[in-house]
C-alpha cells in the first residue's frame, strides 16, 4: 500500500482491474473452449483462424453423448459414487473427528492418531493402485460401483476429519457439557448441539468430498473396465482413440460434468470461504 | 436432596486439584465454595455434575453414590459462568431442552417455559436468540434452562461474575429468593467473598485443592479456621500483626504497641512465645486527637468510600493496619492520629501454622 495507508491511486486501481481481469480469462477460456466446441459442428472446431464468437450451433454432440452412447449412464454412476463416498466418508470422518477433538487420550495420542489418518494422503495415490487392484480383484469387486464408493470413501476420510476436528474445536466444550447436564447422552448432544453448529462446516466438507469425488480420474480408470461402473472422467478420455478423437461428444459431455459441482459450489458458497479458512486456520 | 464428598481427590496427571475433601450438606441448604482461582472448587462442582471423575473418594447424592453415574443420569441442573446457551435455539428452545430430553409432552413443555420464563421475567423475550440477549437476559435464560424442571441438585459456576457490578447485586438478591422458594439443595462456586457471605447458609473456604472451613457465613467471619480464611473473607481484608505474648505482664507486644489481654485469651494462647493476633478493621478505632492509653500512629492513606472511610495507619513498629471510620473522618497523610484495637474482639493464630487458636 502505497501513501501510507491511502487507497492505491488511478494507476493501482486499474493495474488491480487488469491483474483480476488476466485470472478470470485465464481461468474461463478453457471453459469457454469446451462450452463453445460442444455447440460447434465438427468442421467449426478445428476451424483456422478459430471462430470465437459466430458459428451456427448445433445439440447434436449432446445428443450423440447422452443419448446414442453410454454418457447418461456414465453421469449416473458418477452420481452414485460421489454422494455415496461423501455420505460414508461425512458419517465416518465426523464422528472420528468428534472423537479426536472433544476426547482427551493417553500418550498424546490425539495428536499423533490426526497426524496418522492425514499421512495416508501424504503418498502419491498411484502408490496403492495396484495394491487396492489386487484387493478388489481378491474380493470380486473389480469394475464394481461399489469399488469406487469404498476407495474414495477412504480418500476422503482424511480430509474430512481434519476438517471437522477445526470445526469442533471451535465449538465451546460447555455447550456439549450444559446439553449433557440437561439430561442428554453423548450422541444426543452431538446431534441436538453440536451437529447444527458445525453445519457450515459439515457443507463445506461435503462439498470438496463431492469435488474430488466426482473428478477422481486414476481409480476409476484402474478399478473399472465397462460401461458397469464407469465414470463419466473415464467415460470422457475414451473418446480418445487410436482412430480419432470426438472432440465434440467430449466437449459435450465435459459440459454437463461441469455442471453440478458449479451448482453446488455457487449453493453453499459463502461456507466454503469460511469453511476453508477455519478448517486451515485450526485444522 | 444432600450432597456429599467423602475423602474425595482429584488428580490431572501430577497435580492434584482436589485433596482428600470430605463435606457434607444438608437437604434444601445453600452451600458455596469459596477461594481463590485454581482452588479446585470448579473441580469439585464438575465432580458433582460428573464432568470430571474424582480420582478417588465417594461422591453421594442423597443416598446414592453417584462416582460411575453418567451426567445426564444425576439429575442435577447446571449454571455455566459462560450461560452455555444454545446458540442456534430460540430462548423458549433453549429452556425446553432438558425437557424436551426428557421427552415430556409438548403442551406440558410449553406450560413450563411459560411459567419460569414469567416467573424470572423473560416472557418477552422468547422468540429471541442468545446472540441478541444481554449479557443479563441471557443470565436469566441459563437460571430458567435449570429451574424449568426439578433436579436434585442446583450447581452454579460464578454465574453472577459476567455481569456488572449493579446487575450482579440484584440478580444476587434474586437467587437467595428463588433458592429459597425452590428450596433445592444448591452448590454454587463463586471467588467473591461478599456473594458467599450474602447467599450461603453455609460457606466451604478452599485453598490449593483443601477445604479450609465450612461453617455459617458469620462463623466464618467472626472465627476463621486460619489466616488464610481470616484474610480472604472481609473486604478490606483483617488486620494482621506478629509479636509476642508477655505473660508476666498479660499483654501481647508487637508493632510498637502493647495490648491488654484477657484471662480467656491468656489461656488460649497459654504455652506460645510468638503469635499473631488478628483484628478486623471494624474493630480497629482511630482518632486524630490524642486519647487516653491510645497509641500513636501516622495516617499513612485515607479512602473515602461514600458511606464510610477506610484509613491505613503505620504502626509504631512499621506496620500497617485498616481502620473503619465515620465519612466524616479527614486525615492528611503523615499526620500523626491515635488508634485503638478491640483486644475483646481479636482473634489469635499461631505464627507458624497459621491456625486459629482455641
Amino acid at each position: 500500500m502505497r501513501g501510507g495507508g491511502r487507497g492505491p491511486g488511478a494507476g493501482g486501481r486499474l493495474m488491480t482491474y487488469a491483474l483480476a481481469v488476466f485470472a478470470v480469462v485465464a481461468a474461463l477460456l478453457p471453459v469457454y473452449w469446451m462450452l463453445t466446441i460442444s455447440l460447434k459442428r465438427q468442421v467449426d472446431q478445428l476451424a483456422v483462424p478459430p471462430k470465437w464468437l459466430i458459428f451456427e450451433p448445433t445439440l447434436a454432440h449432446y445428443a450423440d453423448a447422452f443419448l446414442e452412447r453410454s454418457f447418461a449412464q456414465y453421469l449416473v454412476t458418477s452420481a452414485i459414487v460421489a454422494v455415496s463416498s461423501t455420505a460414508c466418508a461425512l458419517v465416518l470422518g465426523t464422528l472420528a473427528a468428534y472423537g479426536l477433538a472433544r476426547f482427551r487420550l493417553p500418550r498424546k495420542l490425539n495428536t499423533r492418531v490426526a497426524l496418522w489418518i492425514l499421512s495416508t494422503r501424504m503418498f502419491p495415490p498411484i502408490v496403492t493402485a495396484v495394491p487396492i487392484f489386487l484387493l478388489m480383484s481378491d474380493l470380486e469387486l473389480l469394475d464394481t460401483i461399489a469399488s469406487l464408493v469404498i476407495v474414495y470413501t477412504g480418500f476422503n476420510l482424511p480430509f474430512v476429519v481434519w476438517m471437522m476436528r477445526g470445526f469442533f474445536r471451535e465449538i465451546p466444550r460447555e455447550l456439549e457439557e450444559a446439553a449433557r447436564v440437561d439430561g442428554d447422552s453423548r450422541l444426543g448432544a452431538l446431534r441436538r448441539v453440536i451437529l447444527p453448529l458445525v453445519t457450515p462446516g459439515l457443507a463445506a466438507t461435503a462439498v470438496f468430498c463431492l469435488i474430488i469425488s466426482w473428478n477422481e480420474f486414476l481409480f476409476a480408470l484402474t478399478l473399472t473396465q465397462t460401461d458397469n461402473a464407469m465414470t463419466l472422467p473415464v467415460g470422457i478420455s475414451g473418446r480418445v482413440t487410436q482412430y480419432e478423437i470426438e472432440w465434440g461428444v467430449m466437449s459435450a459431455a465435459g459440459v454437463v460434468a461441469m455442471i453440478p459441482i458449479l451448482v453446488f459450489a455457487l449453493a453453499v458458497q459463502r461456507y466454503l470461504v469460511r469453511g476453508l479458512s477455519l478448517g486451515a486456520v485450526k485444522g | 436432596m444432600n450432597v456429599s464428598f467423602i475423602n474425595v481427590s482429584k488428580s490431572f496427571g501430577p497435580t492434584v486439584v482436589v485433596d482428600d475433601l470430605t463435606l457434607s450438606t444438608e437437604d434444601g441448604e445453600f452451600v458455596v465454595l469459596l477461594g481463590p482461582s485454581g482452588c479446585g472448587k470448579t473441580t469439585t462442582l464438575r465432580m458433582l455434575a460428573g464432568l470430571e471423575e474424582a480420582t478417588t473418594g465417594d461422591i453421594m447424592i442423597g443416598p446414592e453414590r453417584v462416582n460411575d453415574v453418567p451426567t445426564q443420569r444425576r439429575d442435577v441442573a447446571m449454571v455455566f459462568q459462560s450461560y452455555a446457551l444454545y446458540p442456534h435455539m430460540t430462548i423458549a428452545e433453549n429452556i425446553a431442552y432438558p425437557l424436551r430430553v426428557r421427552k415430556i409432552e409438548r403442551g406440558e413443555i410449553e406450560r413450563r417455559v411459560a411459567r419460569v420464563a414469567k416467573m424470572l421475567e423473560i416472557d418477552g423475550l422468547l422468540a429471541r436468540r442468545p446472540r441478541e440477549l444481554s449479557g443479563g437476559e441471557r443470565q436469566r435464560v441459563a437460571l430458567a434452562r435449570a429451574v424449568v424442571r426439578s433436579p436434585r441438585v442446583y450447581l452454579m459456576d460464578e454465574p453472577l461474575s459476567n455481569l456488572d457490578a449493579k446487575l450482579r447485586v440484584q440478580m444476587r438478591g434474586e437467587l437467595k429468593r428463588l433458592q429459597h422458594e425452590l428450596g433445592t439443595t444448591t452448590v454454587y462456586v463463586t471467588h467473591d467473598q461478599s456473594e458467599a457471605m450474602t447467599l450461603a447458609h453455609r460457606v466451604a473456604v478452599m485453598r490449593a485443592g483443601r477445604l479450609q472451613q465450612f461453617d455459617t457465613p458469620l462463623n466464618i467471619y467472626n472465627r476463621p479456621a486460619n489466616r488464610f480464611v481470616a484474610e480472604f473473607v472481609g473486604s478490606p481484608a483483617m488486620n494482621f500483626i506478629e509479636g509476642r505474648r508477655d505473660e508476666g505482664a498479660r499483654v501481647f507486644a508487637g508493632g510498637g504497641l502493647s495490648l491488654p489481654l484477657s484471662d480467656s485469651q491468656l489461656d488460649l494462647t497459654d504455652g506460645r512465645e510468638r503469635v499473631t493476633l488478628g483484628v478486623r478493621p471494624e474493630h480497629v478505632h482511630v482518632s486524630t486527637s490524642a486519647q487516653d492509653g491510645w497509641t500513636p500512629a501516622t495516617v499513612y492513606v485515607t479512602e473515602l468510600m461514600g458511606n464510610e472511610t477506610f484509613v491505613f495507619l503505620r504502626l509504631p513498629g512499621g506496620e500497617k493496619v485498616i481502620a473503619r471510620a465515620p465519612a466524616s473522618f479527614r486525615a492528611e497523610q503523615e499526620t500523626p492520629a491515635w488508634v485503638r484495637f478491640e483486644t475483646e474482639r481479636a482473634v489469635f493464630f499461631d505464627a507458624d501454622s497459621g491456625e486459629r487458636l482455641g
